[in-house]
């Protein structure tokens, strides 16, 4: 059996400059910062950006010039306020967004996932999003007439996202203890061409054999899997750990400036070899802090 | 004397639970913080438990998380808190949004940055899309709430920078231009119920479709909504007074469903 386990840096590598990349996570939850910070280090660019619900993620590649544009429902920065790097870049870059709302943006991967070019939905007819976003066009029901939107598929050259574990193999799972708007991550993962998943924790074959109900992507669906704990950081991960609000916080300050931005990237990222580095940097104390008691999966 | 003790935030949480059916099911978004969070979740969550103390049988869901109890609502919205609130299910995103798209919800709760006199709601930019002044959030779930929710119910402050004569960006579809513009579409929901704000309660004319005034809040006058209104708003004469809490609506918001005022004071570490 072939095993998928990669380093950071060998997996990141399978992603090219000007690819559609499709990022898991929703809010301020889980979304593959460790995956994204190493994106940043190799200097991807004319990235092309897809996911359901976005926040830091896509503010930080937005914020070091890896993104040519978005397509989603919501970048923010949950309770801290708007994406300022995602700001900056619409209102003086001209950045290029694709506007969906929660449906329609779920909607473009479950279309892939279930073998569709598109998607009949009603959601967006009659708002500004069927004038600005061009994969969404109206169509009559074949059988009523009656008018819908079609969502057109997406179908990401690599979707990345970070669980909760996996085997070897690259069978992905998330604990039971978890955010059901996780779910979104599944469809995004299984639309793509390639899909790399980081998880907190490689698990042994016999764990995967005891808690297989847990296994939301079969390793058939799976390129690559990266150990990276704490890979969320600074996001929370279910139960595993929380928001480091702490760091988001001095995130948010320094997206107020490019100047002040740059030199975050230069700290956190830039100037950091690797994830464990990273780690290093915020921690063990502030790690053990945010980190829950571990339910049982 | 009419009695002055109660607050603006318990008066619109009172005004929004008397449209409260029995056997609907509303939707309500979980983010935000500060004003934004009190008018999109805090008084939305108030209205339905008042909703629930008078034993209109009301559910309430959160996102994928349907009816956690509103009065354990964590002080600190840690996500494993968040997580740990006691609900009755917690379903796959996908079903939460089909719920919407079935025309299973009654009532969304939205709110927006931006209003016109139509209901139509902007949450995505000021100023041209392509190139815009300020960037805001994205539609998030906001266009799904105004197309397919039976009623919404629009909780937004009452200023002219929100009530606007055009929405720079229509992400929630109200009316449209106008009579007509929605039936085009055969949407399940019927469009913008009420609109609750700081000084009425609004709602719009059968006809013309347009925004009107449904009644001021005690001690509000006309001239300090038209102040507060960016277009010509329909005010009936005499004006209607939005009917003050009850006392014993007052004690049970302060006592039994929001005593740390986390949900009406948005005291949330």
């Amino acid at each position: 059996m072939r095993e998928k386990i990669m380093g950071l840096r060998e997996a990141v590598a399978l992603i090219k400059d000007g690819d559609t990349v499709a990022i898991g996570g929703h809010t301020l939850r889980r979304h593959p910062m460790a995956l994204i910070h190493e994106i940043i280090r190799q200097g991807r660019r004319d990235l092309q950006l897809q996911g359901w619900n976005n926040g830091i993620d896509m503010d930080m590649l937005i914020g070091a010039g890896c993104a040519a544009s978005v397509e989603t429902s919501y970048i923010g920065i949950s309770a801290f306020g708007l994406a300022l790097n995602f700001r900056r870049a619409c209102e003086r870059d001209g950045l290029k967004v694709i506007e969906h709302s929660e449906t329609t943006g779920l909607d473009m991967f479950r279309a892939t996932v279930m073998g569709m070019s598109f998607f009949p939905t009603k959601t967006p007819l009659g708002s500004d999003l069927m004038r600005v976003n061009e994969h969404l066009t109206e169509i009559a029901c074949p059988f009523t007439g009656e008018p819908f939107a079609a969502v057109r598929a997406a179908r990401p050259d690599v979707a990345i996202i970070h669980a909760h574990t996996a085997d070897r193999y690259g069978n992905v799972q998330l604990d039971a203890q978890r955010w059901n708007d996780q779910s979104a991550d599944v469809l995004i993962a299984k639309a793509a061409r390639t899909t790399v998943a980081s998880v907190e924790q490689i698990v042994s074959d016999e764990e995967v054999y005891r808690n297989s109900a847990l296994t939301v992507l079969p390793r058939k669906f799976v390129a690559a899997v990266v150990e990276a704990p704490y890979g969320a950081h600074p996001c929370a991960c279910d139960a595993r750990y929380d928001y480091d609000l702490e760091e988001t916080g001095k995130y948010y300050e320094a997206s107020k400036s490019k100047g002040s931005f740059k030199a975050y990237l230069d700290t956190r990222v830039r100037g950091v070899a690797d994830h464990m580095e990273y780690l290093e940097r915020i921690g063990i104390e502030r790690l053990m802090r945010l980190t829950r008691t571990r339910v049982a999966r | 004397m009419m009695t002055t003790d109660y607050t603006t935030e318990e008066l619109m949480a009172c005004a929004v639970s008397r449209e409260l059916r029995d056997g609907e099911l509303g939707f309500i978004g979980l983010g935000t913080g500060g004003r934004a969070f009190i008018y999109a979740v805090g008084i939305p969550s108030v209205a339905i438990e008042l909703a629930h103390h008078r034993g209109v049988d009301f559910i309430a869901q959160y996102g994928v998380k349907l009816e956690p109890r509103i009065p354990e609502v964590p002080g600190c919205f840690t996500d494993a808190n968040l997580l740990e609130w006691p609900c009755r299910a917690m379903i796959l995103v996908e079903d939460c949004l089909d719920m919407f798209r079935r025309g299973m919800m009654d009532w969304g709760f939205v709110s927006g940055a931006q209003i016109d006199p139509y209901g139509n709601l902007n949450s995505v930019c000021i100023g041209d899309q392509k190139h815009p002044k300020v960037r805001l959030v994205g539609a998030i779930a906001q266009t799904d709430h105004c197309a397919q929710a039976r009623h919404t119910m629009i909780i937004v402050p009452q200023e002219r920078r929100v009530f606007v004569e055009r929405v720079d960006f229509i992400s929630g579809l109200g009316f449209g231009d106008g009579p007509g513009y929605r039936e085009r579409y055969q949407h399940h929901g019927g469009g913008p119920g009420k609109v609750v704000t700081n000084l009425a309660v609004l709602g719009f004319h059968p006809q013309t479709k347009r925004m009107r005034v449904q009644s001021l809040h005690p001690g509000v006058t006309r001239e300090q909504v038209e102040a507060n209104t960016g277009f010509h708003l329909e005010i009936p004469d005499p004006i209607p007074t939005t009917p003050p809490p009850a006392p014993e609506e007052v004690e049970l918001i302060r006592t039994r469903i929001d005593p740390r005022g986390v949900w009406l004071q948005a005291k949330v570490q």
